[in-house]
């Protein structure tokens, strides 16, 4: 009997970060299918601990970014995915997972367009863990890095009021340290009042080990590890709790 | 019936017309008559050539159909065939003659294939397939292919280097039975970003801060949409590039060592995966076989394609996941020349039908040629075991991609393709493999002599100066807009060091499923080429190498890509650049045993402006791609620690020819500093032990700007000052303070050593030239540069940093 949780990884056409990230996953002790999204349908989320919605351009993104990804796993899985997250399940959205995850409202109401700069902006960035209690960022240090590779990061809200009410409530989980993007509040990352549901601008598992950072001489390797594996580590560990 | 004076060339001898394809009487027509033929049907066949294709077909007693004369004109183009390097050219080096029969065979195949008889089991595969393959380990290997998208770019920026890009990232999927892309390299040369319009002489010329900025979005949205981490590229300024700017794309892969050999045998199903068909990319292969004008820019818009890198990559994921599952039995990509070319290289030997109405289409309409010779973007083409298609049709549908069955490989040695119910190509492939040798003239006269170097007054400003220099500019505006990270493994980025974005040399990849790492570089150095391109070809040969060793690669388990640019081959002093720019590359390959396993090139990169014809000079891309043994020996190019010690392998000469110093400083045709590879090499050899031993904390080459640019730009990381002697520099003994500054001899590598190492290292170099230079301190940030009891340099680091980081940010 197998006893790793599973993450079920969606690959939607344009997808590019599900090798990686499945590696990332599997090195922290989950059982990973990387699934492409035409055979996706409700069954396939029952034993699943975990649903993934990786980087990459997910029919392109011509149109907003996320869109059509979103469209297409509402209709396949939409309320089979609600009701995964009300039965415990966690959901992680990376990059162009967490646009897809903002159009699904899955998280709290805000969108992430094109960042301030107009350009794509590929560069390594420090963040502030302001949810050292979520799932996901319990073995996250207080501060740390990650690289960024993105052009619509920008997380923007109707009223910027909501924005500073997410510093509040906890659901500005991860918050730039530096003007980044553009973001309201400088929000990289946010997570839903389950705190089972979590999406992030930076790309964790591109840093999984201490050599994947810039500077050769990083401190902060614990165990030859980078930060990014932290943030899987942690969640691997609160859903083997949660089963426990 | 029409009065014959008034029809096209075409019409006047197409016989039996149909709809969808024509039979062309060309039997009786003279050379200018068939010269005419082929300028109206842009096939850019010479009158030689068409000559040759009338007794051909004299011989078969038959005539042409257009389609068949589209097939021969894909197949003997210059752009399929390489032409120019396989003609025999008549050269004259100062006056004295000699023949070169094929620079092909003569500099690059035999001097590889010496190489690869050398060190057996290393290459796996070179020139026959889309890329040439080296052993990664026991399992894996490696590949490396580059490519030119010139005259697309000129006329379309976006759009050209867009399917640049995306063409080149096919060759690897269809190299073996299908690598996967893992990294990417783009090259490009343009105009100055600060060109007047004034300075552009012909009407209808894209701007090169135009140019610029629509060729770094095409890489950028292919690259970054497919996946694949650009980490490795070059830019150079000139005005010689205004009117033909060359964009360079390359795409390294990794394989399965069991799936690089590929077969077609007779039975098998030939398919078509991925985009559709359409009118666009009709003529690319032929239309980048000749010059551009004004003209092109507006009728040759139907040459450049559109590129849908999500297709693509739906194609990608499929192919991948085919090769994985065993079903794959050859595959190729469709680039220029597009079925024609691609069914063509399956079944030349084999033989197959092609049915032309199986083909998806964009719109409908399209006749038999435009259906075989379009270059639609986005799609492969395979043979497969009959058996295997229930099991492609249903990954095609799980990868969202259309899958096509276009025929049949037979055995029969011939190429059939039908379309609607006519035959209307039937070649025997074989009988078109000898296009007719070119016979070329080439000729070069020295140029440069030496030059009185200029008295430095202040090498301070003169440093500032040279960090202002498009040359030398950080270009960090262009690489953040790359995705260089996505994959994963992307272990020495482009920019790196302790505040990430101090430059490195080459870009290193870790491999999944492998313990051992790839490291890609590029060098060209067109200015050098100007005045002599044999030491240009030389020192493009040392620096890629040089760069490769640098990042940790192991010397021995190197292997390099030529891919030339140059303007008219019919302008004898061009081809002459050419010639002594091969013998270059070729020589220093040789004794530093880096084979060429892949290579490409491109002519007429010429324009003809109000004021006459504008040449590109001869410009040589090296890229490479070298094996590092384990993760341990990466070693980047910025100072880390504040106690280090700094050491310079190599020497200089007193030459300034060709530096970004003598462009500034109105210094012409100096002579240029020769490459001096046998010490080189056993340089090189050497660094390996010291990297291997753990001796080496970084290594920077030494290149545009010289060695007091190499030293910022190591500083640049921010860890420390630099207190720097040149007194026991190893040099001419009349190099000049410029040159011993800013000279830019090939060969050489400033490293940083743990003081406890620098006795070991420099025991390491016994007999080479090889000298301490100095510290790094934390007394002070400045880099601090003295001759014995002179100081040459005093400049606070941060203030050239800001001058290089902020450089090209105001163009781009």
């Amino acid at each position: 009997m197998e006893d790793r949780p599973c993450a079920l990884l969606l690959k939607f056409p344009g997808t590019n970060c599900d090798a990686e990230t499945a590696r990332a996953l599997e090195a922290v002790g989950f059982v990973t299918e990387v699934l492409p999204v035409s055979a996706l349908k409700p069954g396939k989320l029952v034993g699943v601990s975990l649903v993934v919605l990786s980087g990459g351009f997910s029919y392109g993104d011509y149109v907003m970014s996320g869109r059509i990804a979103s469209l297409v796993t509402e209709q396949k899985i939409g309320e089979t995915l609600k009701d995964f997250r009300d039965n415990g399940g966690y959901i992680l959205g990376i990059c162009n997972g967490f646009q897809i995850l903002t159009q699904l409202d899955l998280l709290p109401a805000g969108s992430l367009v094109e960042n301030a700069s107009g350009r794509f902006q590929c560069q390594w960035v420090k963040m502030k863990n302001l949810a050292p209690k979520s799932p996901f960022l319990s073995r996250c240090p207080a501060e740390f890095e990650l690289p960024i590779a993105h052009a619509e990061g920008r997380l923007v809200t109707k009223e910027a009021a909501e924005a500073a009410g997410y510093l509040k409530s906890g659901a500005a989980a991860l918050v730039y340290t530096d003007e980044v993007n553009g973001s309201f509040e400088r929000i990289a990352g946010l997570t839903d009042e389950s705190g089972r549901v979590f999406g992030l601008m930076p790309h964790p598992e591109r840093f999984m080990k201490a050599r994947d950072h810039y500077d050769p001489d990083w401190e902060g390797g614990e165990g030859g590890w980078g930060s990014g594996y932290w943030l899987f580590k942690s969640l691997h560990e609160a859903i083997k709790e949660g089963e426990a | 019936m029409s009065d014959p004076a008034t029809l096209n060339p075409l019409e006047r001898i197409a016989e039996a017309p149909a709809d969808h394809y024509r039979v062309l009487k060309i039997s009786d027509l003279d050379g200018d008559r068939l010269l005419e033929l082929s300028k109206f049907m842009k096939l850019s066949l010479s009158r030689e050539d068409m000559l040759a294709i009338q007794a051909i077909y004299a011989e078969w007693k038959r005539e042409p159909t257009d389609v068949e004369l589209e097939v021969i004109a894909q197949t003997w183009s210059e752009h399929c065939k390489h032409r120019i390097f396989g003609a025999t050219i008549e050269h004259e080096v100062d006056g004295k003659a000699e023949t070169v029969k094929s620079l092909f065979k003569t500099y690059i195949r035999d001097v590889s294939q010496r190489i690869f008889d050398s060190k057996p089991g290393f290459v796996l595969s070179a020139f026959h397939d889309n890329a040439g393959f080296i052993k990664l380990d026991d399992e894996l290997a490696v590949c490396l292919k580059a490519e030119t998208h010139n005259h697309p770019s000129a006329i379309e920026p976006y759009a050209g280097a867009n399917t640049g890009l995306g063409g080149v990232i096919r060759d690897i999927l269809g190299a073996g039975k299908g690598a996967k892309p893992i990294g990417s390299l783009d090259v490009f040369c343009f105009g100055a970003p600060d060109t007047t319009m004034e300075n552009i002489k012909a009407d209808d010329v894209i701007h090169p801060l135009g140019v610029m900025r629509g060729v770094v979005r095409g890489v950028r949205d292919y690259g970054n949409r497919m996946g694949i981490p650009t980490i490795s590229g070059a830019i150079q300024f000139d005005d010689s590039y205004i009117y033909n700017p060359l964009v360079y794309c390359g795409t390294a892969g990794v394989i399965p060592i069991k799936d690089i050999a590929k077969k077609i045998e007779p039975g098998m199903k030939v398919i078509s995966v991925g985009g559709r068909t359409g009118r666009d990319g009709l003529h690319g292969a032929t239309f980048s076989s000749a010059a551009l004008d004004t003209d092109s820019h507006e009728s040759d818009q139907q040459a450049v394609q559109i590129g849908n890198p999500i297709e693509e990559k739906k194609a990608a994921d499929f192919v991948l996941a085919a090769r994985d599952k065993g079903l794959i039995e050859f595959i190729t990509d469709c680039g220029a020349g597009g079925y024609s070319s691609a069914a063509g290289e399956m079944l030349e030997e084999c033989g197959g039908t092609i049915d032309l109405d199986q083909v998806k289409l964009k719109e409908p309409g399209l006749v038999s040629w435009e259906v075989f010779i379009s270059e639609s973007q986005e799609r492969m083409v395979l043979a497969v075991k009959e058996s295997s298609l229930p099991e492609l049709r249903k990954l095609a549908d799980l990868y969202e991609t259309e899958l096509t069955e276009l025929g049949t490989a037979d055995g029969s040695g011939i190429l059939k393709v039908t379309h609607h119910g006519n035959t209307v190509c039937e070649l025997d492939c074989s009988k078109l493999h000898d296009a007719p040798t070119r016979h070329l003239k080439g000729r070069w006269t020295k140029k440069t002599a030496p030059v009185e170097a200029p008295v430095l007054t202040n090498p301070g400003q003169a440093l500032r100066d040279l960090f202002t220099d498009f040359a030398i500019v950080s270009r960090e505006p262009i690489i953040r807009e790359y995705d260089h990270e996505v994959q994963g493994n992307t272990v020495l980025k482009p920019l790196a060091g302790a505040t990430g974005d101090a430059p490195q040399d080459a870009s290193v990849l870790r491999i999944s499923g492998s313990k051992r790492l790839m490291a890609m570089s590029v060098a060209l150095l067109p200015e050098w080429g100007k005045t002599d391109p044999y030491a240009m070809g030389a020192a493009c040969v040392d620096e890629c190498v040089r760069q490769l060793v640098a990042a940790g690669a192991d010397p021995e388990r190197l292997a390099i890509l030529d891919n030339f640019c140059m303007g008219n081959p019919d302008a004898e002093e061009e081809l002459g650049a050419l010639v002594e720019t091969v013998k270059g590359i070729a020589a220093v390959a040789e004794v530093y045993g880096a084979p060429f396993v892949s290579g490409k090139d491109s002519f007429y990169n010429y324009f003809e402006t109000k004021e006459g014809p504008v040449s590109i000079p001869v410009t040589i891309l090296i890229s490479g791609m070298g094996i590092i043994e384990e993760e341990s020996h990466v070693t980047g190019a910025s100072l880390r620690k504040s106690d280090s010690l700094l050491a310079i392998i190599g020497h200089t000469a007193s030459d300034l020819g060709g530096s970004v110093f003598a462009r500034r400083h109105g210094i012409e045709n100096a002579s240029v500093p020769s490459t001096r590879s046998e010490e080189a090499w056993s340089c090189y050899r050497k660094f390996y032990e010291a990297v291997k031993k753990g001796y080496i904390r970084s290594a920077h080459d030494v290149s545009e700007g010289g060695l007091a640019v190499t030293l910022a730009e190591m500083a640049f990381s921010g860890k420390a000052g630099l207190e720097i002697d040149l007194c026991s520099l190893p040099m001419d003994d009349d190099a000049s303070k410029a040159a011993m500054l800013f000279g830019e001899s090939p060969s050489r590598l400033v490293i940083e050593v743990a003081p406890e190492h620098l006795a070991k290292v420099a025991d390491l170099f016994e007999g080479l030239p090889f000298a301490a230079l100095g510290r790094a301190t934390t007394a002070h940030a400045n880099l601090h540069i003295e001759w014995g009891k002179e100081t040459l340099v005093n400049e606070p680091l941060a203030d050239l940093k800001s001058l290089w980081k902020t450089g090209l940010a105001r163009y781009y």
